[in-house]
């Protein structure tokens, strides 16, 4: 028995006990092959995925490294079958290659004859597979280049695409430095981007993500086509692009609802791009427009499924995905991992804010009890209406109210899901309301007065779930949400742990009401948090009023 | 033969009997009654078969050379055996041979004990017979040593090559049925000779003479093969597995457990069905055959059983020794399972295969029983442990070796030594290929001072105190028990090792498993936080739990979450009740619980308005009103019950009315009226015109015949109708069982039908012949 930090589960997760003297030497050893899956406090789990032995070995990690390296950090033995599973999995990355012929172009290469036979009997693959060029090599259609990958994955078969990419327009794009610098886990991501070619860079919001996107344009000095989920998320792209790098305002283009511009640097969203008009997409030409560079996606996780399908025919360009999270509600991680890339870096929250870039969160539940009238209305209400009697109830009001009292002075943003009870809010504090009607001139009006400091208190409904950038607000206080998703949780907390000027306190608020269904779906999201390691603490709305 | 056997036999010394019977146990099984009857036995075709299949590869080679050489008289000596071995080695091989009384005899005249041909090939060293025996022509050549050699350097290569394969041995070859042009060129140059129709033989002299580079016997292997194998660091396979051992306890715990909560049914054919096994597999996270294996190494260690559900159907269950199973530390349990491996005379391998009728082989089912399971095991792990610690032989290296030693008996069992290698593998009596250092304890005490020897009545398996050997071994490579939890703010309960049974008894209770293997993780839910509040825990009993045993601070989360489903726990209350009492004045019901003539009801107050007692309602109303008080039955609407004294009646029949309105005849009642009648017309004129016979038939009967003569008669009539293209008239009973007749065209009989034409109607009918009454052809 070593006494490492690590024990090997049978259901193939690795739980790393974070306080032992090793442990950081462990994460390093694993970290490239296992994701990381929950880091609460004291004992982090990772899981070994078919997926993640693949990113690993498309880094040029190796079967033995992995069985070493749990070996080595393991408390206790580890199954034998386990290690011989994990030698199998990481055998089949690779034994087919993409290459680049010099007469037939694009071909699938098997370096074992076996699963080349095997993968072009497959029905799957009917179509994709040209004539034969020799035993071994066999004629790609160009056009499925993304399609053979997805369905050599789903077949356990991932294929290494080595084919290259084309270098696209050339575009001078340089970062403009003045008075800051790229941070050090910002420049690794890039390097790790920039050496595989293609890939998903995870970071947590805040930890600045537009960054790495600015630093690969600089690496790849082209043309570049950047997709974001709405308006606001572009213009945010737009205005840091204007402060960080050489481009000028007539650099850069949005393509939105409102305009269609295409210039070098094209900012698109993906609400434009899966407009339909008549059943066809009508915006699929601005991926042809011009000869990009680079195609960033942004907030990978939240990609809709028909640009999987376009990105399915951009396999020779390269594609930078950038993240929070890998993981998808709808699991597509594959089709991320085969048509975007594998993942080339990864940082645990946790490890970053230590490091000080992001704002330390305090996350606190206040409970609030309900009056007999609530209680009665709430439990005599139709099961579908019961989250939103519990989520708007009125008695959240006053512990609202005290929370912005308690916190005068700071930024505050209240969000919340019903209009309704917006309204009442912003009646109640005094502040105005974001919400989907506003429109978009106001919107960024708002937000300017909030981020000048202007504005105290802003209230917002679901629109600012996404990519919005506030940079001071320092308090969220969270009354209502879309019942008990995940993701909404860890958006909203981005909100408050963007970088924060005087290295403040961010608090994180919860409202629910108390022995209501709302609780249950608090309860629901939080572990999200707790997973990442923020643990949560519960007032009792009294302690709040008083 | 045998007095003079039995004579040798009693002129040895007691030692030298002893010796024998010690090299051959079998013979004293029963002890035989004297010599003569020893010297039967030892002569007799089953002990000489269990000799022979002791033996190694070269002993048995040499045996052959004793055979070979015998000269007519059926004598051979000691000398001409070696001079045919031409190995140093032969001498003590030929000394092993006559200790087992194999061969007999003085060195000049050495004797072959005639068992030894009958149970061995007739073709020793894969030697045909001598010409002389097989033909004259071919004696003939081999009497003439120059002869035969120039006709063998005649051959052409294609007889060349059949006859080097033939002299590789067995010298017997069978003629497929197309390209026997070089062997009909070999019959007819004497080199082969013709035995049967179908088969040739190679004559001994030929062989001989073709295996002149090789010596008589062929390849001699004096040695056995060399087992090499890839070496490991003892200490890296000893950790592989003991992590492999931990996982098959792991393993067979979770599909017990799962035979716990829904038991696989019997077939009744014996064993559990492929659903029930799929299902288990699926259960545990295993591919099908490691799930047979542990099913059948649990059934072999007595923690699983057969029972009888209440309906009669045999059910496959955890025992009780089970649950004792499962109170002891990792050790032990695992050296249970695994001497039960090692002594369980079934092959789990065969499971999932197909037996000689093509049905798949269930598990624990009589297909799966193989009396040599034990000895494959033992020979295999033998073969195991005399490597060096840390050596993993490659399979094949394994089954070579064990084909030397006894060649005899490991012919055909190759799949079984196979299945030993992966059964060992899988219980981690193996780790990364090598034989474990405890496993090899376990083979080496299995037999001799294993628990069975040492424990028959199973009295000490539920003490963990005496650890054997092979347990303490193991114990020492796995992780020890830990007593203590991290408790997570998301409400994850991790034990960084293998918990003690008690506390794992406790986190079964109050939280849900989410991840086993070397650390368990456990989830507390609102379910599992209920189910412990169900089973007797409080609040306080469940902080108390999580502060002893947490190396950590109970996260806030986790003790609101506690204290929230408790507070609720309980809020709604069910019981039973005969019946009740409602009242809305309040001091009246107090009154009835006060009231000493109501004690014997029980009456139990729920609410200040309602009381409840056990019984039934007519006794609640009878006692209350023998005490004076007016109470009013309700029913479970809440409506009262009147009660009122029934009177018997009779029940009514209904009165007949008198019809004097003529029916109502609208229009389409007309109409259908009127094609009624008219269809009845039709079928009447149709059968007026049918002969009379055919009428008569229909229900009445021919004179003169009975009905069977008359269904004869009327397939004769039809089968000439067929014929004739006649047209004929069939009577017949449709399928309402109405009788009627038809004026058809016979086309065929067939299949118990006829198919005839109606020219009228222009339609092909079919009558079922068994319906048909009568048949006349139309005059």
């Amino acid at each position: 028995m070593s006494g490492g930090p690590l024990i090997v589960q049978s259901d193939k997760t690795l739980l790393l006990e974070v306080d032992h003297p090793d442990a950081q030497a462990c994460r390093m050893a694993i970290a490239p092959f296992a994701e990381l899956e929950r880091s609460p406090e004291h004992v982090h789990t990772y899981r070994l995925t078919p997926l993640g032995l693949w990113n690993a070995r498309a880094a040029g990690h190796d079967a033995e490294g992995v069985v070493d390296a749990l070996l080595r950090f393991s408390r206790y033995p580890v199954p034998h079958a386990l290690l011989v599973d994990v030698a199998e999995t990481m055998d089949r990355y690779g034994r087919l290659q993409l290459l680049n012929h010099p007469t037939d172009g694009l071909v699938l290469r098997g370096l074992d004859r076996a699963v080349l036979t095997e993968v072009s009997k497959s029905k799957k693959l009917a179509g994709m597979l040209g004539g034969r060029v020799d035993d071994d090599t066999i004629v790609v259609h160009p056009s499925e280049r993304g399609r053979l990958k997805q369905a050599l994955l789903k077949l356990g078969w991932p294929a290494e695409d080595l084919a290259g990419y084309v270098d696209g327009e050339s575009h001078k794009i340089d970062l403009a430095f003045d008075g800051w610098t790229l941070r050090s886990y910002q420049q690794e991501a890039v390097d790790g981007f920039w050496a595989g070619g293609s890939g998903v860079v995870v970071l947590p919001c805040g930890a600045g993500k537009t960054l790495v996107g600015a630093a690969a344009m600089a690496q790849a000095q082209a043309t570049t086509l950047i997709l974001v989920t709405n308006t606001v998320a572009g213009r945010q792209w737009k205005r840091e692009l204007l402060a960080r790098t050489s481009l000028t305002e007539e650099e850069i283009g949005e393509y939105s609802g409102e305009r269609k511009e295409i210039r070098p640097v094209t900012i698109a969203t993906y609400q434009v791009l899966t407009a339909r008009r008549g059943g066809a997409f009508t915006h699929l030409d601005l991926f042809n427009a011009r000869d990009w560079g680079l195609v960033i996606y942004d907030e990978v996780h939240l990609l809709p499924a028909p640009i999987f399908r376009f990105t399915a025919d951009l396999q020779a360009r390269r594609r930078l995905g950038l993240t929070a999270t890998l993981v998808r509600e709808d699991g597509r991680e594959g089709d991320v991992f085969s048509l975007i890339g594998p993942k080339r870096y990864d940082a645990p929250w946790k490890d970053i804010e230590s490091q000080g870039w992001i704002a330390p969160a305090d996350c606190t539940e206040v409970r609030v009890t309900l009056t007999d009238d609530e209680r009665m209305a709430y439990a005599t209400a139709d099961q579908e209406e019961r989250y939103r009697f519990a989520a708007t109830a009125r008695s959240k009001l006053p512990v609202v109210k005290a929370l912005v009292e308690r916190h005068k002075g700071d930024q505050i943003l209240v969000i919340g899901a019903y209009i309704d009870q917006l309204h009442s809010l912003g009646e109640a504090l005094d502040a105005p309301i974001v919400q989907g009607a506003t429109t978009t001139k106001e919107r960024e009006r708002l937000f300017d007065e909030f981020r000048s400091g202007a504005l105290k208190t802003l209230v917002i409904s679901r629109v600012g779930n996404f990519s919005i950038d506030l940079p001071e607000a320092t308090v969220a206080i969270q009354v209502s949400g879309t019942f008990g998703s995940r993701q909404e949780e860890a958006q909203r907390l981005g909100r408050v742990l963007r970088p924060k000027s005087d290295g403040r306190q961010a608090h994180f608020y919860t409202v629910v009401s108390r022995d209501t269904i709302d609780t249950e779906y608090a309860a629901h999201r939080q572990r999200f948090l707790a997973e990442q390691g923020y643990a949560y603490t519960i007032v009792d709305a009294d302690d709040v009023l008083t | 033969m045998a007095t003079t056997f039995a004579d040798h036999l009693r002129s040895l010394t007691d030692a030298a009997l002893g010796e024998l019977l010690r090299l051959r146990p079998d013979l004293v099984m029963p002890v035989p009654a004297d010599l003569s009857a020893l010297a039967v036995r030892a002569q007799s075709r089953v002990s000489v078969a269990r000799a022979l299949d002791g033996l190694d590869h070269f002993t048995l080679q040499i045996l052959d050379a004793a055979r070979l050489t015998r000269d007519p008289d059926g004598t051979t000596s000691v000398d001409a055996v070696l001079a045919m071995a031409a190995r140093p080695e032969a001498r003590a091989a030929l000394t092993r041979l006559r200790a087992l009384f194999l061969i007999t005899g003085p060195d000049d005249a050495l004797h072959v004990v005639p068992g030894v041909d009958e149970v061995s090939s007739p073709y020793p060293a894969g030697l045909g017979r001598p010409a002389a025996d097989l033909d004259a022509g071919t004696a003939a050549l081999c009497a003439d040593p120059a002869r035969l050699r120039r006709t063998l350097l005649a051959a052409p290569p294609q007889a060349r090559a059949v006859l080097d394969r033939l002299a590789a041995g067995p010298p017997v070859g069978t003629l497929t049925g197309s390209a026997n042009a070089p062997v009909t060129w070999l019959v007819d140059n004497a080199l082969l000779v013709r035995i049967s129709d179908e088969a040739v033989e190679m004559p001994r002299e030929v062989g001989l003479l073709l295996r002149r580079d090789s010596g008589p016997l062929g390849a001699v292997r004096p040695q056995p093969p060399a087992v090499t194998g890839t070496t490991r660091d003892p200490k890296t396979a000893d950790s592989a597995g003991a992590g492999q051992a931990m996982e098959a306890v792991r393993l067979t715990e979770a599909l017990l457990d799962a035979l716990d909560a829904e038991p696989a049914a019997m077939l009744r054919a014996g064993g559990v069905g492929v659903r029930d096994l799929r299902r288990l597999a699926k259960a545990i996270g295993v591919e099908e055959p490691v799930a047979a294996l542990l099913l059948e190494v649990a059934n072999a260690a007595g923690l699983a059983g057969e029972a009888e559900r209440s309906s009669g159907e045999p059910l496959f269950l955890p025992t009780v020794a089970y649950d004792a199973w499962r109170g002891q530390t990792l050790a032990p349990r695992w050296e249970r399972l695994a001497t039960a491996w090692l002594a369980m005379t079934r092959q789990a391998s065969l499971v999932g295969q197909r037996d000689e009728r093509d049905r798949p082989i269930n598990a624990l089912s009589m297909d799966v029983e193989r009396a040599g399971a034990p000895a494959a095991r033992q020979a295999v792990l033998e073969v195991l442990g005399e490597l060096p610690p840390g050596t993993a032989p490659a399979p094949e290296e394994v089954l070579a070796l064990l084909t030397w030693r006894a060649p005899r008996r490991a012919k055909g069992r190759e799949n079984a030594h196979r299945a030993v290698l992966a059964d060992a593998a899988t219980l981690g009596v193996t780790g990364l290929g090598a034989v474990t250092s405890y496993g090899r304890l376990l083979a080496a005490t299995d037999g001799e001072g294993g628990a069975a020897d040492n424990d028959p009545l199973g009295v000490r398996a539920g003490g963990d105190s005496e650890f054997s050997e092979v347990a303490r071994q193991l114990d020492g490579l796995l992780p020890a028990p830990v007593d203590h939890v991290l408790v997570q703010a998301d409400l994850t309960v991790v034990v960084p090792g293998p918990p003690e049974p008690t506390l794992a008894d406790e986190l079964e209770l109050v939280a849900e498993h989410e991840s086993a293997g070397g650390a368990s993780v456990y989830r507390v839910t609102e379910a599992s936080i209920r189910r412990a509040l169900d089973a007797g825990y409080t609040a306080d009993d469940l902080h108390a739990l999580f502060r002893r045993r947490s190396r950590t601070p109970v996260p806030q989360g986790l003790t609101y979450l506690v204290d929230d489903i408790a507070r609720k726990h309980g809020g709604l209350r069910v019981g039973g009740a005969g019946a009740y009492i409602r009242s809305d004045d309040e001091a009246l019901l107090v009154q009835l619980l006060a009231d000493r003539r109501l004690t014997s009801l029980g009456l139990r107050r729920l609410a200040p308005t309602v009381l409840a007692t056990p019984y039934q309602v007519g006794r609640l109303l009878t006692a209350l009103r023998e005490a004076g008080y007016p109470p009013v039955h309700e029913d479970a609407s809440g409506a009262a019950v009147v009660a009122r004294p029934k009177t018997r009646r009779a029940a009514v029949r209904a009165a007949a009315a008198l019809k004097t309105e003529p029916p109502i005849l609208t229009a389409p009642r007309l109409a259908g009226i009127v094609e009624h009648i008219r269809r009845g017309d039709a079928a009447a004129r149709a059968a007026r015109r049918a002969p009379v016979t055919v009428r008569a038939a229909n229900g009445h009967g021919v004179e003169g015949l009975t009905a069977v003569q008359a269904h004869t008669q009327a397939l004769a009539v039809l089968q000439q109708a067929v014929r004739d293209k006649a047209l004929v008239w069939v009577g017949y009973v449709d399928a309402h069982g109405a009788t009627a007749s038809r004026l058809v065209r016979p086309v065929s009989i067939g299949a118990g039908y006829l198919r005839a034409e109606d020219e009228r109607t222009e339609m092909l009918h079919t009558f079922a012949l068994h319906r048909i009454t009568a048949a006349v052809l139309d005059s």
